[in-house]
């Protein structure tokens, strides 16, 4: 390739002048969340580990009876992940807590879809079948569905599971909020209809966020001083206060910006005015032209020659 | 003609109705339980939603009950069932929960760690129901407010798990509702019971297993209660248990396994490790139309609808758990003289639990994996233990009188049913007596004895029948010495004790308890000094050896020993036999109770509290002391009381070591400071 040093130098400071003055358009970032969603706020203090919740879930998803439905004995054991054959599962975690006997205190933590403000597998789903509803729920269509899997990799708490048994119609398995039970006037989610203890709250989430936020003022030093899922990825729609630091019943520390907002800027930031597609062909057509141009000179008639023959 | 049809056909169905009407399981439909019923009433009231209530500090909250004088005395409801509309609005997965208000109260002594705020409006109750509060979960007008099921879940767990007293699972509490089998049972319409044992354990196969390693089917297991036999865990019915009813099951088992909870128990041939053969509805039928056949090894009647009763499977009940243990000795109340038809629809005065609250079995005798709890005197083999202070605690009085310290007092000596039932056999009368030595006599007429009970059968002998009686009080620790098959018992003694209370004045863990004493006459080899075990029940119409057929003790000795594996010398001797039966169950209510004079005849003659307390308090002594069973009423109902009328000393201090009565002269551990004899 013939292209000279002081042309390249000229093509990339273009470009990168371009790219600089680019992001600045990517602040018009808009979130994209429901203006009034419900939410579930998950009192871990209060969950005493009946997995009733996977019980009801269960059953009102159609999904088979969880593993040993009416023994905890052994269930808590392993720890277990949502999956294709359950939407929720409630782990037991020993946290370092003790009671006056030195026995220690078990935590249990539910986990399902967080139904995140702005989700980065809606952001990840290229066909669309991934939406977020305005009840607050984040939606599959199966119709749409590619079998992809990105939704999978983008999830920050790793939730949607796919059906790998099934090689011909496979879904991509996750909490679904119970859409067609919370878009009823006064319908539950099956989790919440049937916790014993309330640990599952059922609501609008600012109403949440100020019920969580007035349990943690009214208890000063029962809880940690923190509602994950305010502001975590941008904020969820299940909620959660413990006693004990987060991390320590497996929710993952994540920053504060909506999972979306990095990648979607970039894209944006990129493909805005379309700027980069032209910028890389103009820079593939000057460089074709430069080689082209380089080439000319050296074409000889028997080439020519060669050619008709 | 087709007139005359007509009405012959209406004729029929009248008749049926009528028969349909009448059948017992029609009549259990109109029985209940009087507690249990006002319980299930009060449950079932809401109470207009308390929207403000007073936010007050605790302490200071408490401070002002107990200076407003609230105390035990106050509470009307002693008993609740929480259970209500409001907490099966969503969903109805577990039963109501049995809430003893005045003994959580008693142990609490504080009202306000549960009624933990009142309603704003100063005219109402201080301490209002929970549902005057907590109604519907996820209020939006108030969200904070939890609902009431939550709330009852978080106070009772909260509390239990703080004081690490009292249940924390769901069936601590709950009993789980069965499922409607109808649609998950999936048999043809003439089902045979291994099809229907089949089709239990396609879902249930854990519980078959569990099943298969249980007492009610072995009829053996561990004896911890047994002295000398504390570790071994072969001994039951099945294997060396003794009695003088009819003795022992080897030899007869297709009349005895009749009550087995299973199929085809003939001989010793049974396979105990196949799950096919276990009968699950013999326990879990509800419709009480299942049955088993007596003399069948276990098999179900043939007209038994076994489909039918496999659909509507629930859980095990007074009646099931009856159908056996009322039965026991072969006909209603013989064996257990607590235990009779009668519970099936008791009265309150005749079983508090059974006929005020409508207690089911299981409800005391806590099952876990089958196995079901409760030690009884009579066999060694026991799965858990059961008693009263399991629910009642160590200090069970607690109704704010003058007397709850002095009845606690007595909790250190004494079974809780010796004042709260003290007669037994209350309504059916029991055997006590049973000579074997007079059996075979075709002739002899039974004569009716004055409960309409005969008094011989040729098969069996010659029977005495008691009913309202009074126990027998013994020292008792919990264990049993027993006779076991194949012991050597000393054969000139007077009477050899099939099973004797293990227990001593002395021992601070032995507490007089009463028994039903059993006497018999039953056969010792007698150069073996064991007792022997008579084959009775013909194996078949060939059968030459039992003693129902042929009426032959020899050769019924001779069979039932050899299939016993155990020697027969060829001649036996008639000795008289005793077994102690502990009474348990058929306990009064509270204000039966004997009274503190029926015992101590010292009280007799005292109007004041004074001969201890020495301060003149006004004080209707009478009353408290003296009010207790009333023999008289029970007489003028038809029991058989009437030398228990104004009867002292009722379980008599001298037969049980004591000097005399412990006010006079002291207490086993302990001289009281006016008394004036010696601590024995």
């Amino acid at each position: 390739m013939q292209l000279s040093r002081r042309h390249f130098f000229k093509i990339m400071g273009v470009a990168t002048a371009t790219a600089t003055v680019a992001p600045a358009a990517a602040d018009t970032w808009q979130s994209k969340s429901p203006p009034d969603p419900f939410g579930c706020l998950v009192d871990l203090t209060r969950c005493v580990g009946c997995r009733k919740c996977e019980e009801a879930c269960a059953e009102v998803n159609h999904l088979p009876t969880p593993e040993r439905a009416a023994c905890q004995c052994t269930i808590f054991e392993k720890k277990r992940r949502p999956d294709d054959k359950a939407y929720t599962v409630v782990n037991r975690y020993f946290t370092g807590t003790v009671d006056e006997n030195d026995t220690p205190v078990p935590t249990f933590a539910k986990v399902q879809c967080m139904h995140c403000q702005d989700p980065a597998c809606v952001s990840a789903c290229i066909v669309g079948a991934l939406t977020k509803d305005e009840t607050g729920a984040v939606r599959y269509n199966v119709d749409k569905c590619i079998g992809c899997r990105y939704c999978m990799v983008a999830c920050p708490f790793e939730i949607p599971a796919y059906e790998y048994f099934d090689p011909v119609t496979p879904r991509v398995m996750k909490c679904t909020f119970c859409y067609d039970r919370i878009s009823k006037d006064g319908g539950l989610p099956g989790c919440a209809t049937i916790c014993p203890t309330e640990a599952l709250t059922f609501g609008k989430r600012n109403t949440l966020l100020n019920m969580a936020q007035k349990r943690l003022t009214q208890n000063p030093g029962k809880y940690i001083d923190h509602i994950y899922g305010e502001k975590e990825a941008g904020g969820t729609s299940w909620l959660y206060i413990s006693a004990v630091p987060f991390e320590t019943v497996n929710l993952p520390v994540l920053p504060d910006k909506p999972m979306p907002k990095l990648s979607e800027n970039i894209q944006h930031s990129l493909f805005s005015y379309l700027w980069s597609p032209i910028a890389l062909f103009s820079l593939l057509g000057a460089i074709m032209f430069g080689t082209h141009k380089a080439q000319k000179p050296k074409e000889t008639p028997s080439q020519k020659g060669g050619r008709n023959a | 003609m087709i007139k005359l049809i007509k009405r012959i056909r209406v004729f029929v169905v009248m008749a049926g109705v009528l028969f349909i009407a009448t059948s017992p399981g029609r009549a259990a439909n109109t029985w209940t339980a009087p507690d249990q019923e006002a319980a299930k009433e009060r449950a079932k009231e809401t109470v207009p939603f308390v929207s403000a209530y007073k936010n007050e500090g605790h302490t200071e909250r408490k401070m002002r009950l107990l200076d407003q004088g609230l105390s035990l005395s106050d509470i009307h409801d002693v008993y609740f069932l929480l259970d209500s509309p409001i907490i099966k609005n969503r969903e109805d997965h577990y039963g109501p929960v049995r809430f003893a208000h005045k003994r959580h109260a008693a142990l609490i002594q504080d009202c306000t760690r549960c009624h933990h705020y009142r309603p704003k409006d100063e005219a109402a109750l201080e301490t209002t129901r929970c549902s005057a509060c907590h109604q519907d979960a996820f209020n939006s007008e108030h969200p904070e407010r939890i609902g009431l099921k939550a709330a009852y879940h978080q106070q009772c767990m909260e509390c239990h798990k703080a004081e690490a007293k009292g249940p924390t699972t769901c069936t601590g509490c709950h009993l789980k509702n069965v499922p409607d089998h109808t649609q998950l049972v999936n048999l043809p319409d003439n089902a045979d019971p291994f099809q229907v044992t089949a089709e239990c354990l396609r879902c249930h196969e854990t519980q078959g297993k569990d099943m298969i390693k249980t007492a009610h089917w072995l009829w053996k297991g561990p004896s911890p209660y047994t002295t000398g036999h504390s570790k071994e865990i072969l001994h039951g019915k099945a294997a060396t248990a003794l009695n003088n009813y009819c003795i022992n099951v080897i030899s007869n088992e297709p009349r005895c396994t009749s009550c087995h909870a299973g199929y085809g128990w003939k001989d010793a041939s049974f396979d105990f490790t196949d799950m096919s053969k276990i009968d699950c509805l013999v326990c879990h039928d509800t419709t009480g139309t299942y049955k088993k056949e007596p003399t069948a090894a276990g098999m179900p009647a043939k007209d038994v609808d076994l489909k039918m009763v496999a659909t509507k499977v629930g859980h095990a009940s007074r009646a099931t758990c009856g159908a056996c243990h009322f039965n026991g000795g072969g006909g209603d109340a013989i064996k257990h003289a607590d235990m009779s038809r009668q519970l099936l629809t008791p009265e309150r005065s005749c079983d508090v639990h059974m006929g005020g609250y409508d207690f089911s079995c299981t409800e005391c005798h806590k099952t876990r994996n089958h196995r079901i709890a409760g030690r009884s005197t009579s066999v060694p083999v026991a799965e858990g233990k059961v008693s009263c202070q399991d629910c009642h605690g160590e200090n069970p009085h607690y109704s704010g009188g003058l007397l709850d310290h002095h009845l606690d007092n007595h909790c250190k000596t004494l079974e809780c049913n010796v004042c709260h039932s003290p007669v037994f056999a209350k309504c059916k009368p029991t055997k006590t007596y049973w000579d074997w030595s007079q059996a075979g006599d075709k002739d002899r007429k039974p004569q009716m004895d004055k409960y309409g009970k005969p008094d011989y059968n040729w098969k069996k002998g010659f029977f005495k029948w008691e009913e309202s009686a009074m126990p027998d009080y013994r020292w008792y620790s919990g264990y049993m010495h027993r006779v076991l098959l194949g012991d050597k018992v000393d054969i000139n003694a007077e009477v050899i004790n099939l099973t004797t209370p293990v227990g001593s004045i002395k021992d601070p863990s032995s507490k007089i308890t009463p028994f039903k004493i059993m006497k018999g006459i039953q056969a010792v080899d007698a150069d073996h000094d064991i007792v022997l075990v008579p084959h009775l029940f013909p194996r078949d119409k060939k059968d030459k050896t039992a003693f129902w057929k042929n009426r032959d003790w020899n050769k019924a000795f001779k069979d039932g020993m050899s299939v016993a594996g155990l020697p027969y010398s060829g001649s036996y001797k008639w000795k008289k036999t005793w077994m102690y039966w502990r009474l348990e169950h058929e306990v009064m209510p509270a204000d039966m109770a004997l009274s503190c004079a029926q015992c101590h005849e010292s009280l007799k003659g005292e109007t004041t509290c004074n001969r201890c307390h020495q301060d003149n308090r006004n004080v209707d002594f009478k009353k408290i002391a003296h009010k207790g069973t009333d023999f008289s009423y029970m007489k003028s109902r038809g029991r058989d009381v009437e030398h228990l009328i104004n009867k002292t000393d009722y379980i008599n201090f001298k037969a049980l070591g004591y000097e005399g009565d412990p006010i006079i002269y002291g207490g086993r551990f302990k001289q009281l400071p006016m008394g004036y004899g010696s601590t024995p």
